[in-house]
């Protein structure tokens, strides 16, 4: 068996290969971990996306609570003090409906 | 020394090299222990910790009326669970669970369905469904082992008890148990679906991956106008506190097209708390209540009379008796009339008019007309749970059956009366009714209504209509008189069977009133119902007859219906010419 001496150029070569492993490494493994944390950050978005479209949708439902016409009507009539028209204080667009007594 | 020396080494290289084969050994066992044997446990254990295949809920269709205003739609919420730790008993389990009892409002019968789970060894045992997301994120903020939620969906009325019957109600788990949320079940409530949720070492999710699409239920549009509904609903309640009438329905439709604007019942129930306390609560007595009408039903026997051609207009009847006898039982006046002519038996609603013109119409011919308005059979209006009424067939007849031309010896519902009423007001056609106006934006892709069948002939039917004008104008129908509109309409009294005496009682009565208004060009067709109104006051005209005429009179203002102006009172202002310059 013969010991063959490294060459310095088989070394850097080899020193080389190894720095390149380790930058395709270190990468990868950034890569990955970016990847990771958007991926953190698009579910976190689509979690609050579909929360606020729940939140849109409940919105929309307490105010078709609030404007219900029973409770329209309660504070029109008890806080407002609104009362029904009486004949002939209804106008209709287009429509001659007859005024009590109008001049000659 | 040396020898020593390479003695001891030589012991404690070979100890070291067996100290590292039985190392080697024991994580070469290990592995293959880890590996081979108890790959696929481990496996799955992995894939548990690090991946959750997660059941996707639909989002439950939302219902609307035929404006666009929500009346149903479901909203998240969250149901906890307790899924126990094996190695506890089950009363240090118990003890977990009783710490949510005031956080929760978790009643006595709750703790014990829980406490029986428990015994049982359950895994899985719900503690309180559909709670505010809020409320349960308070609930997890206890940090209770075993505790969890699940997301679910919660179905929201807004307008509380507006259109209940109409509506209906779901269960639990969100399938549709009445109305419109049951006749539109697999409509409303799509399809689940499955999502692959990736997670980190510390449970965060990181990655969705849709395994299989939810596919929403689809929205759903009635006929119903959420005014008029209101308006019905109001004007109900008030006739109701003002009669002491057991119950009472309205219906409400655009005769021309069949669509339901309103179904109103009293008593009723919320939605949000479905199923409701009282049984009878959820009762929609508009379809699913039958009973003798009465008066009103003679509009088929009206009908009967000229379609046939057996009865002249100008046909006069001797009504000065009061009474007849048919099948060997009286049939008596509400009040002494004199001779009528035809239309005069429908103004003044006489029961012995109506029964000589029977007589002459005959049996069959009268049965025939009653199954061409499709009495006995349902009407098809898109609501579960439809009765048919009861019309026997005329082989059954008895010698008092005759008594169906004043509306006995029949069985009807509500909707079946109006949309006889209907067939006037649509100059002969009937047409089914309909509640629902489809699924697409706006209700344009809803479902086409059929082909409407011809019962009347156009000039029958606008005779009969103007009989019934009459009937309001002059007759047993005033209170129903509206200023500006011109209505047609027939009231109804019919007393109820006393079962217990196996007679009608005198005492006790169904009131009713059906119509249809402007009567030349109709908007809105109608009929109310009122169940044993009590006081002096207890016939169809005196307490169904203003119920018309009140809820008439909002809800074509509401439409912008305007009224026909007085001929005598309409004043036109002139201009005096002026001079061109």
């Amino acid at each position: 068996m013969v010991n063959r001496k490294t060459s310095p150029k088989e070394i850097a070569l080899g020193a080389a290969f190894l720095l390149l492993l380790l930058v395709i490494v270190t990468f990868y493994i950034l890569y990955q971990a970016e990847a990771i944390q958007l991926g953190y950050r698009v579910a976190g978005l689509e979690d609050r996306v579909t929360k606020l479209k729940e939140e849109i949708k409940k919105l929309e439902t307490k105010k078709a609570t609030l404007l219900s016409l029973r409770r329209v009507e309660r504070i029109a009539r008890e806080d407002l003090g609104l009362t029904d028209p009486k004949p002939g204080q209804v106008l209709y667009e287009g429509v001659d409906i007859p005024r009590e007594k109008e001049g000659p | 020394m040396r020898g020593l020396f390479s003695n001891g080494m030589r012991t404690r290289a070979l100890a070291l090299a067996m100290v590292l084969a039985v190392w080697f050994v024991a994580a070469f066992g290990r592995l293959v222990h880890l590996q081979i044997l108890k790959h696929g446990r481990l496996k799955a254990e992995v894939l548990e910790q690090s991946q959750d295949d997660m059941e996707v809920l639909p989002k439950r269709g939302t219902i609307y009326d035929r404006n666009g205003k929500i009346l149903a739609r479901s909203l998240p919420a969250s149901s906890v669970f307790f899924s126990p730790l094996k190695s506890e008993s089950a009363s240090a389990q118990m003890e977990q669970v009783v710490r949510l009892k005031d956080r929760l409002g978790l009643s006595e019968k709750d703790l014990s369905r829980i406490r029986t789970r428990l015994q049982k060894k359950d895994t899985f045992i719900w503690i309180k469904r559909k709670i505010d997301p809020e409320a349960a994120g308070r609930v997890m903020g206890l940090n209770i082992k075993g505790i969890f939620l699940q997301d679910e969906n919660k179905r929201a009325y807004p307008l509380g008890t507006l259109a209940a019957h109409v509506l209906g109600g779901v269960g639990i788990d969100d399938n549709g148990l009445a109305g419109v949320e049951l006749q539109y079940d697999r409509l409303l409530e799509g399809e689940k679906g499955r999502r692959l949720i990736l997670r980190d070492a510390r449970r965060r999710s990181y990655q969705f991956e849709t395994l299989k699409e939810a596919v929403p239920g689809k929205d759903l549009y009635l006929t119903i106008d959420e005014t008029v509904q209101y308006i019905a609903e109001t004007e109900l309640e008030k006739a109701i506190a003002a009669c002491g009438a057991d119950w009472g329905t309205v219906i409400i439709s655009d005769p021309k097209t069949g669509e339901v604007l309103a179904i109103a019942n009293r008593p009723v129930y919320d939605p949000n708390d479905y199923p409701p306390a009282v049984p009878g609560e959820g009762v929609n007595r508009a379809i699913q209540h039958t009973f003798e009408p009465g008066s009103t039903f003679k509009i088929v026997t009206a009908a009967a009379a000229r379609e046939l051609g057996k009865v002249g207009l100008g046909e006069t009847y001797d009504c000065r008796e009061g009474s007849i006898s048919v099948g060997g039982s009286p049939v008596r006046d509400h009040k002494l009339q004199g001779i009528l002519s035809f239309p005069e038996v429908f103004i003044e609603s006489s029961n012995v008019g109506a029964i000589k013109i029977a007589q002459e119409i005959g049996e069959r011919n009268l049965f025939q007309m009653i199954k061409a308005f499709r009495f006995g059979e349902r009407t098809g209006i898109d609501l579960p749970g439809e009765e048919y009424g009861i019309c026997r067939p005329l082989s059954s007849w008895r010698k008092s059956s005759l008594r169906i031309a004043i509306g006995y010896e029949i069985s009807v519902t509500a909707v079946q009366l109006l949309g006889a009423m209907n067939v006037f007001a649509a100059r002969g056609r009937l047409i089914r009714p309909s509640i629902s106006l489809g699924t697409g934006v706006g209700g344009l892709s809803g479902p086409v209504n059929q082909e409407p069948l011809k019962v009347l002939s156009e000039g029958t039917a606008s005779e009969l209509a103007e009989i019934f004008k009459r009937v309001v104008e002059e007759g047993t129908g005033l209170p129903a008189k509206l200023e500006g509109f011109e209505i047609a309409g027939k009231t109804g009294t019919a007393q109820k069977l006393d079962e217990e005496l196996g007679r009608y009682s005198s005492a006790r009565h169904l009131a009713s009133f059906v119509g249809f208004v402007p009567a030349d060009d109709p908007v809105i067709s109608m009929i109310i119902v009122l169940d044993e109104p009590k006081g002096l006051m207890q016939y169809g005209g005196q307490v169904a007859a203003p119920v018309f005429r009140d809820i008439s009179a909002r809800v074509l203002r509401y439409l912008r219906a305007a009224p026909k102006p007085k001929a005598e009172t309409l004043v036109t202002a002139k201009m005096a010419k002026a001079s061109r310059p």
